[in-house]
């Protein structure tokens, strides 16, 4: 195996993958950005107009409430999903009753098409048929009925909570793997030292377990980036796109208004957003390691 | 020295290998003449359905019926996919030359299809078959530019707005007629809603573009005699006609016609609650009518829409349009054999014999052939039949057909922005100039 340990061979040994990484990856973006600077209808020549879809998309009044909802979603999702599934984690990898089972029930949202998942949640938040308002009806409480899908408020914040409900299993999974790599006996030590729980998570639990936070989170940002059969199926981004996230609203642009050229630039400037918050957060917790 | 050698062929042979099968899948070309096993050409029809023996039953048939007519001659397949992922792929196809012989086009892209050069003209096919360019009565002419006849209608497409009678009935309302104005319309809607039942069904979430009933009003709001100048920016979209034309649509709103859910149910939900008897109305085109046949039987009637009074355009427009068209790639002119193939396909499509099948299925087929009718027993159509027999002339294309892509797009978002209340009449309109101004 000598051979392999040379470095012309080991860059001979990525080549493949690398060629297939541009093709499908790096390629696809910069045709995307290309795409961007032009006017292009899907058929015929595209046609350079330099940044005027750039220009447009922040006039875009349409553009500015995706990336609200987009934000609103962010935000809702990180904070109850690294919280919430570290929390669950934690909880899980105690020897409790059930816990097996208990695993198992949070991870089975995780394996359901996301175009379920969102059929499964339209019957729950639909205003008419949905399960909250006519439950709501039975009970007497038709005053707190509302419009949580489909209206022209509360849509983000309904996706949210359902990306939530089906991301949040496979988290706990990620954390319950962090939390098993940390050597039992650092942990007895702590206890032995006379350490609460608290004193536990917040000194030896966190701080081992950085990596996995730091994973966790970077898939919370791409995936809340991702954001699309959801929408599509609870709301299709209405009404009138006031539900669209970033990348529906890129995508009806796209494929719907057939103006390509714009539904690029849509698609980029989410991608730059989606870059940055990861950058800043990979500094940020960079930064604390220091 | 000689096994690193061979080790560093292996490599380059290995990466080159996989190199070479990234990239076949870009290349290839179906313009060359296919043939099937029984040495018939092959001709692709690209289809918006992802399955055409359910979802377009009459072209299926019509086809089968051209493949058993020409058995060991020519053979007609499907590609088949549903709507969005067709438009995108003919887009794609015809990027890289690969389009099939004959595809289905949405109507807003037609044109764009031939500026481009993809679609051939099809022009001598019509000088060719006089009889069929006589049944068509003129349809064709909507598909018809400089670059020549870029495509033919696909069907003929009726669109206005299915009333369930029993409901009418039991409601204690008067069947719409010729004549109804929008003021008795919207009575009409109040009634029917203090009995209970969902007035006009109608969803938004995914089906922006269902909003067939309202082409009529716009027709009727002269949209034929001023899009021009609008799309030539002599004029806006929020001019007097289109702004009293969009009031019409809020009043529809104010007056509750609509499910309160119509955000986040589709046009088959919305379909599904007039199938029921949970609506009383529903705006559509021909292509329901053997749905309403087996669900709703006699009970079914079929108005145009409302009278305005607030306008000088003339009201008594029925809309008869063609449908979105069918185009002929532009290699298959390139090819004898295979441009032989198409124009016997073209000439059973555009035939008697189809024509038939089409009323068979409830279908209005593009020609026009005598003695071609439908039967008794069906009963949508022949409502629709009814209503048509007033004789009243039809736009040369549906008003949502007749804008670009981006603009028609726009025109639905309007539409249903003021149905919905998320928009007010002017705002819509100046929202669709705004995406009329962004596609020049």
């Amino acid at each position: 195996m000598h051979w392999l340990s040379k470095k012309k061979y080991k860059i001979g040994l990525m080549l493949p993958t690398l060629l297939v990484y541009c093709i499908y990856i790096i390629l696809p973006i910069g045709i995307a950005v290309y795409y961007s600077f032009t006017k292009y209808s899907g058929i015929g020549k595209a046609k350079f107009v330099g940044l005027k879809n750039y220009i447009r998309l922040f006039q875009d009044e349409l553009f500015w409430s995706s990336f609200k909802n987009t934000m609103a979603m962010f935000v809702l999702a990180f904070v109850l999903l690294l919280t919430l599934s570290f929390l669950i984690a934690l909880l899980l990898n105690n020897k409790l009753k059930a816990v097996d089972f208990s695993k198992a029930l949070i991870f089975s949202p995780a394996i359901i098409a996301p175009i379920i998942v969102g059929i499964i949640w339209v019957y729950i938040l639909d205003p008419n048929i949905g399960i909250i308002n006519n439950v709501l009806d039975a009970i007497g409480a038709g005053a707190l009925k509302h419009k949580w899908i489909g209206g022209e408020k509360l849509s983000p914040y309904s996706i949210a909570i359902i990306y939530f409900w089906q991301q949040l299993g496979y988290l706990v999974t990620i954390f319950i793997a962090g939390l098993k790599m940390i050597p039992t006996d650092v942990l007895e030590a702590v206890k032995i030292d006379g350490a609460n729980s608290i004193q536990e998570i917040r000194y030896v639990i966190i701080p081992m377990m950085k990596t996995t936070i730091s994973t966790v989170a970077v898939l919370i940002i791409t995936g809340v980036f991702k954001i699309f059969e959801i929408v599509q199926q609870t709301t299709g981004g209405g009404p009138n796109h006031l539900s669209e996230t970033l990348v529906t609203y890129s995508y009806s642009q796209t494929f719907s208004s057939g103006d390509y050229g714009y539904g690029m630039s849509l698609a980029t400037v989410t991608f730059l957003i989606s870059l940055v918050i990861t950058a800043v957060y990979s500094i940020l917790t960079r930064e604390k390691e220091a | 020295m000689k096994v690193n050698k061979l080790k560093k062929v292996l490599s380059a042979i290995l990466v080159g290998t996989l190199s070479l099968s990234l990239l076949a899948g870009c290349g290839g070309n179906s313009n060359e003449t296919e043939k099937d096993e029984s040495g018939a050409t092959v001709i692709k029809f690209g289809i918006h359905v992802a399955n055409p023996a359910e979802q377009e039953p009459v072209t299926n048939s019509i086809v089968e019926a051209f493949n058993k007519a020409n058995e060991g001659k020519y053979k007609v397949e499907f590609e088949a996919a549903d709507t969005e992922t067709h438009s995108k792929n003919m887009k794609l196809k015809a990027e890289d030359g690969t389009l099939p012989q004959i595809f289905w086009i949405e109507g807003s892209e037609a044109s764009e299809y031939s500026e481009a050069g993809v679609l051939m003209d099809l022009t001598e096919f019509l000088n060719e078959n006089a009889d069929i360019k006589e049944a068509l009565g003129g349809m064709e002419e909507a598909f018809k530019d400089d670059n020549g006849q870029y495509g033919l209608p696909y069907q003929c497409n009726v669109q206005g707005i299915f009333y369930n009678k029993e409901i009418f009935k039991q409601a204690g309302v008067e069947y719409p007629t010729d004549d109804t104005t929008y003021e008795e319309f919207i009575e009409m809607i109040q009634k029917l809603k203090k009995s209970g039942v969902t007035p006009l069904a109608i969803g938004s979430k995914n089906s922006s573009f269902a909003m067939w009933e309202f082409n009529e009003f716009l027709a009727r709001y002269g949209w034929e005699g001023n899009i021009g100048n609008i799309l030539d920016g002599k004029d806006k979209f929020n001019n007097k006609e289109l702004l009293a034309c969009f009031e019409k649509l809020q009043g529809l709103k104010d007056a509750q016609a609509f499910p309160e859910n119509m955000a986040t149910i589709e046009y088959f939900d919305a379909k599904q609650l007039f199938d029921e008897g949970k609506a009383a109305m529903f705006g559509t085109g021909q292509w329901d009518c053997a749905e309403f046949d087996e669900n709703l039987g006699d009970k079914i009637g079929f108005w145009w829409g409302p009278k305005f009074s607030d306008t000088q355009a003339e009201q008594n427009i029925v809309m008869k349009v063609p449908s979105a068209p069918i185009g002929v790639s532009a290699a298959v002119a390139d090819d004898e054999e295979l441009k032989e193939g198409v124009y016997e396909f073209l000439k059973f499509y555009y035939g008697e014999e189809a024509a038939k099948l089409s009323y068979e299925g409830s279908i209005f087929p593009a020609t026009n052939y005598e003695g071609v009718a439908a039967s008794d027993s069906q009963y949508a159509m022949n409502a629709m039949l009814d209503a048509l027999s007033n004789g009243w002339a039809s736009p040369q294309a549906a008003p949502d057909l007749t804008v670009p892509s981006a603009t028609q797009e726009a025109l639905y978002d309007g539409i249903f922005g003021v149905l919905q209340g998320t928009y007010e009449p002017a705002e819509a309109l100046d929202k669709i100039d705004t995406a009329a101004e962004n596609s020049k």
